[in-house]
């Protein structure tokens, strides 16, 4: 019965790897907690209740391996004692692991890891606290109402011995426990019911066979002590029978001549509970839960924790049922396409606007073109409403990421031997799903820099007068159209002395340069490629471990890093990230008879200027723009023009810094829809995607941040050429001029 | 041999009637004696399997009482095809120990109790009291015996 069809099994298996993630996060952040203020048993209750749901959502599942050793872990907490255990904590966080990892297992089926050394932590810490007051429960449990002697033995005598209700705890699956629960949900009474087989029995697992049958005409058994199949001859069996039938009239079934000696039964769930009490039982429980816990008899729920050791089972559907009332969860993949698909409608509009350009200018007196332009007007707007609803589906505050972070930083401040805090703030702001992905790779790694390179050791802080604590703060915020996410620590900061010694030692920059360049810029200098790998940066100034793969990430996503630092108070790194990666604002121009585009939040303005005013210094091609001299950038060759003609100038940031990009017309803005082009027609970072215009042309968008970092890396072999400046190289630029070529057939295709 | 208070259908006052089913003569013949002194009749015997579905389904009685081991058809075969027929079939299994794993496979294919052997009058006078539940009643009269 708990066996569901494969496919709703396989969908309540996706849920539940899903849910769980959330169940271990919160396991984790209590864990955190709870190493801060050891013993706080409100806390452990927590732990203890989302063990608890984890359990039962494993359990009906049918992960099995999962669900036991998490009924492990909730039977030890709920233990009196065990709460005030500092290990608890260090249990958690090892539970949460293995339990992470069992969970990866499933998914992958792939091997399951080894759970021992868990199951071995937790045995501890039921060994070791007196279990005074969990004997005083159980014996109350015996002595309960509901609990029936029909043997010869002294019921005063089982009262009296708590031992002989160790007979009682068996130890019930999670299987069983929903099985219970569904019972009692069908207005079934539950029992618990323990036979003695007649020590004279000669066969007794025929008895038990027979006392299986005879149970079994009372209803169904739910669950079966020892199970039907163990060739082990115990004297003892235990049912979990659902039945209509009284317990009186159970036992006169169970009382089998020459079989059976006792019979004790007990009444686990009453069916009548379940629905007059809807909502009675103690709040401490999770509230998801509370369908099961209410269902508890009143003699168990008047226990201060109503499923200690009983099989008052829970209710893992009910969890998963709740949030799917208001949630929805659907396959990225769907949203995708339908985003696609609102893609291809903004195309339409484009279409459609310049053919109602081109109708005006063929009809200018034509009385339906004011209608025409209304209704554009109209559908212009529901397009945007639509793309932004879209949009909005794929968004999710950053603090699912984020949340991460408080256990990364333990763990990493442990190993190097830090004491490390963490302050998170922002998390409520919503970014891209696809983005968030793809930043939590670089931005755990900038988090644990901040920690293993940034923070120093307590003695080191305390002698430089700061709080020996550090702390690595993680924000994000909206701005405009960008979000920015921030690591920034109070460590030591990055030393710009040593980077520049580094950068002549690698040889990407000359003393002279290293000398001119600011603050800034030497750091900039971490994010090179190359730069990374030399250790002996890392270990003095503590950055540089494989921040050419975070840009590189960045890059790919439209997005820029920054950093930030003041020696001896700290790092601050900031990513600014696009909002969202399919529609870009872009603005279009032409170089050399080619179409490009680029990100509009990325101009700042557009300013037109002559030949002449470009001036050269030291190879670099500058343009004096109010007070401001700017880099500048040409995409294509420096052509010899006569020194009249007249320039585009897009002044566009890239990082921090400003640059002048050099273009020869202008086209104008446009909504573009990001098709993405795939490595294989793409050999270039320097263009990030392609779009369809209205009227079919292609245009490529450009990658400015690479585009840049190019420019950087190849001035170098530049130098010495008369009119070079800030260019792309040849190659650069006849990749970017295959790139177009090929274009139209990848539009095609899109 | 001792003496017990007779066993008769409730519903009627009849004795209940019993098929016993061994290919031994000497055991059929022990276990009728037994089932007389409960005040019950043997409505027949047989000394296998297949004789004992035919029997069945002549004879209909209240409780059959099945070896294992027989020629022809053993007894676990037999116990489970009456009991497809005639699911309200009593049938209790009478065995040795050694065969405990064949009694469980009985008792799940239908079978409702077992005894064993070497089978002891009062062990037997028991169960087929509790086998025969609310529809047998102990009936105080004495000389019922015989």
């Amino acid at each position: 019965m708990t066996e569901s069809p494969d496919e709703r099994g396989a969908e309540l298996r996706e849920l539940f790897f899903e849910t769980s993630q959330e169940l271990l996060q919160a396991l984790n952040d209590e864990a955190l907690k709870l190493e801060k203020k050891p013993g706080d048993e409100e806390i452990v209750r927590v732990i203890r209740r989302t063990v608890h749901t984890l359990k039962g959502d494993s359990a009906a599942c049918g992960l099995r391996e999962l669900s036991e050793l998490a009924h492990q872990f909730e039977d030890a907490l709920s233990l009196e004692g065990t709460a005030t255990q500092a290990a608890v904590a260090e249990i958690a966080f090892a539970a949460a692991d293995v339990f992470a990892g069992m969970i990866a297992a499933y998914r992958s089926n792939g091997k399951m890891p080894s759970s021992k050394a868990l199951s071995k932590k937790i045995a501890d810490l039921t060994a070791a606290p007196a279990p005074e007051k969990e004997k005083t429960r159980r014996t109350k449990k015996t002595a309960s109402k509901s609990s029936l002697k029909t043997t010869t033995a002294k019921t005063a005598e089982a009262k009296a011995a708590p031992t002989s209700a160790k007979v009682v705890a068996a130890q019930w699956t999670e299987y069983e426990k929903l099985a219970m629960t569904q019972a009692q949900a069908s207005g079934q009474d539950v029992f618990h019911v323990v036979v003695k087989i007649d020590p004279h029995c000669a066969m007794p697992i025929a008895g038990r066979q027979l006392v299986h049958n005879a149970i079994g005409v009372m209803g169904p058994v739910l669950a079966m002590r020892p199970d039907a199949k163990s060739p082990a001859a115990s004297k003892q069996v235990e049912f979990v029978l659902a039945s209509v039938q009284t317990a009186e009239q159970i036992a006169a079934k169970c009382k089998i001549p020459t079989i059976t000696s006792e019979v004790h039964i007990e009444l686990l769930l009453d069916a009548t509970a379940a629905v007059k009490k809807p909502q009675t039982d103690s709040g401490s429980e999770n509230q998801k839960e509370i369908p099961a816990e209410a269902s508890v008899p009143e003699s168990a729920a008047s226990d201060a924790i109503p499923t200690e050791d009983s099989p008052a089972a829970p209710s893992p559907e009910a969890a998963p049922a709740n949030m799917l009332e208001n949630i929805l969860r659907v396959d990225a993949g769907r949203i995708d396409s339908v985003l696609n698909l609102v893609g291809e409608l903004i195309i339409g509009k484009s279409m459609l606007q310049q053919a109602l350009n081109e109708f005006s200018r063929r009809f200018p007196k034509e009385a339906l073109r004011g209608k025409f332009a209304d209704a554009m007007a109209f559908q212009a707007r529901v397009l945007n409403d639509l793309q932004r609803s879209v949009m909005k589906i794929r968004m999710v505050p950053v603090d699912q990421l984020f949340r991460r972070f408080p256990r990364m930083v333990r763990d990493v401040a442990r190993q190097c031997g830090r004491d490390v805090e963490v302050d998170i703030t922002g998390q409520d702001t919503d970014l891209d799903k696809g983005i968030l992905d793809a930043i939590a790779e670089p931005l755990t790694h900038l988090v644990r820099n901040a920690v293993s390179h940034g923070i120093e050791p307590a003695e080191e802080r305390r002698k430089l007068g700061k709080p020996p604590q550090g702390v690595v703060r993680l924000n994000a915020y909206h701005q405009g159209n960008q979000v920015f996410v921030e690591v920034s620590d109070d460590g030591r900061g990055i030393d710009s002395q040593k980077i520049r010694a580094k950068a002549i030692e690698l040889g990407v920059a000359t003393l002279e340069e290293t000398a001119r360049m600011s603050e800034a810029e030497a750091v900039d200098f971490i994010f090179r490629p190359g730069f990374s790998t030399a250790d002996e940066v890392t270990e003095v100034s503590g950055r540089g471990v494989g921040m050419d793969v975070v840009q590189s990430v960045l890059h790919r996503l439209k997005a820029s890093i920054s950093v930030e630092t003041r020696p001896g108070k700290g790092t601050t790194f900031r990513m600014k990230l696009p909002l969202t990666l399919a529609i870009i604002k872009a603005l279009l121009f032409w170089v050399e008879q080619r179409l490009y585009a680029i990100p509009l939040n990325a101009v700042l303005e557009i300013a037109r200027t002559f030949e002449t005013e470009v001036h050269q210094i030291d190879n670099y091609e500058v343009l004096q723009l109010r007070d401001q001299v700017l880099p500048l950038l040409r995409l294509g060759r420096p052509a010899a023009r006569e020194r009249t003609a007249k320039l585009f100038v897009l002044v566009i940031t890239a990082g921090e810094k400003k640059y002048g990009l050099i273009v020869d017309a202008l086209e104008g803005e446009e909504e573009l829809v990001i098709k993405a082009l795939d490595d294989h027609t793409f050999s270039t970072d320097l263009v990030s995607g392609a779009s369809i215009l209205g009227d079919g042309r292609v245009v490529l968008i450009l990658n400015l941040p690479a585009i840049v970092e190019h420019v950087a890396r190849w001035r170098q072999q530049e130098t010495g050429q008369s009119n070079s400046g800030l260019l792309l190289t040849s190659t650069d630029r006849m990749r970017l001029a295959v790139s177009a070529g090929t274009g139209s057939a990848v539009g095609g295709q899109a | 041999m001792e003496q017990f208070a007779a066993v008769k259908r409730s519903k009627d006052g009849q004795p209940v009637r019993y098929l016993i089913v061994d290919d031994s003569v000497f055991a059929r013949k022990n276990l009728a004696r037994m089932i007389e002194t409960f005040g019950g009749q043997v409505a027949a015997e047989a000394g296998d399997g297949l004789t004992a579905i035919s029997e069945f389904d002549r004879t209909h009685p209240d409780i059959v009482l099945m070896d294992i081991t027989m020629p022809q058809m053993e007894g676990i075969e037999a116990a489970e095809r009456i009991v497809q027929q005639h699911p309200e079939a009593r049938i209790v299994m009478v065995s040795s120990v050694g065969y405990q794993e064949n009694i469980v496979a009985a008792l799940q294919r239908g079978a409702r109790h077992f005894v064993q052997k070497p089978v002891k009058a009062e062990v037997l006078y028991e169960v087929i009291k509790y086998v025969l539940g609310e529809d047998g009643a102990v009936v105080a009269a004495a000389g019922a015996g015989a």
